[in-house]
């Protein structure tokens, strides 16, 4: 692994570790998904690639949260999986956080746009 | 080793270190990694890769840790009652003696309690609470006669007063208990 490749993964880890909550609320909007193809799902992008013994612990404090619920289901010749849902307590913390989310990523990218020497304005001054 | 006594293995290390949970909740999370397991090892023969159970259960880790990751929030999840957080550090060395006692202690108050309040009802003259007269006692009594040179306090209301109380206690020793119980686990 390169220096480059190594800080790229320390810094995914790192962002996951505080936005991994809402990014699972999103994938499961409007989604009905079981644990494969969750994991699938988020293998899909390169900075989600979080292990099976990350999601699904995750996935059963999700659950005791009320913020998801979960169904065993059976589809026709297959075996039953376990899918889960976002329950309305979920709805309302994935919009509380994308607002927050989206807050956070405006004024990092503020600051980031505003390099000094002079000292940064407030926003919208 | 062989995929099927590969996984069998692991679930089974996976069920040990889960013993800590109530038996449908242990159950519940090997079920739903069984599954997953069998999905992702279907997956890999769909898409004509070699059968690589190893690399799969890599991915859920050590069973002890992947355990421990269901053990904390799980057993996290029921809060001491109000104003008992001295119980957090009680609960790491309570003994099975200290739960039974408790349990015994709490439901015996509340008993007690509850009878006084019934017993009142029936029995209005030799159930009740006296002041002492002469003396600082207040005294709670079943006595064929009122206690001599007395007031009694309360009169009917000890009724509601001591059923509340006594319902009030149970609950509490319930949850109280429910605590407890997960150090015994």
């Amino acid at each position: 692994m390169t220096k480059q490749e190594n800080l790229n993964e320390k810094w995914d880890v790192q962002l996951r570790k505080g936005t991994l909550e809402l990014v699972i609320l999103a994938a499961l909007k409007e989604r009905r998904l079981y644990g494969l193809e969750l994991l699938k799902l988020l293998h899909s992008f390169e900075t989600m690639k979080i292990t099976e013994g990350t999601l699904y612990p995750l996935m059963d404090r999700l659950k005791r949260d009320e913020l998801v619920s979960a169904l065993w289901h059976q589809e026709g010749e297959s075996r039953p999986r376990k899918y889960y849902q976002l329950a309305q307590k979920g709805e309302q913390k994935l919009t509380l956080l994308t607002n927050r989310w989206r807050q956070s990523v405006e004024e990092i990218e503020y600051i980031i746009q505003n390099p000094g020497p002079q000292a940064i304005k407030k926003k919208g001054e | 080793m062989p995929e099927r006594e590969q996984i069998h293995q692991y679930l089974k290390d996976l069920s040990k270190y889960l013993s800590r949970l109530d038996k449908f909740n242990a159950d519940e999370v090997i079920r739903e990694i069984e599954s997953h397991i069998l999905d992702a090892i279907e997956l890999q023969e769909q898409n004509g890769h070699q059968i690589d159970a190893q690399a799969i259960l890599d991915g859920f880790g050590e069973p002890r840790a992947l355990a421990n990751q269901y053990v904390e929030h799980m057993l996290k999840g029921t809060a001491p009652p109000r104003g008992f957080k001295a119980i957090q550090s009680v609960k790491k060395g309570v003994t099975k003696s200290l739960y039974y006692s408790m349990g015994l202690f709490g439901f015996g108050i509340s008993l007690f309690l509850i009878l006084i309040g019934l017993g009142k009802l029936f029995m209005p003259d030799a159930i009740g609470v006296w002041s002492a007269a002469q003396g600082n006692s207040v005294i709670i009594t079943f006595s064929e006669h009122a206690y001599p040179n007395s007031t009694e306090l309360l009169g009917y209301w000890l009724i509601p007063i001591a059923i509340v109380i006594g319902i009030g206690t149970a609950l509490l020793t319930k949850r109280v208990l429910a605590v407890l119980k997960q150090s015994l686990l």
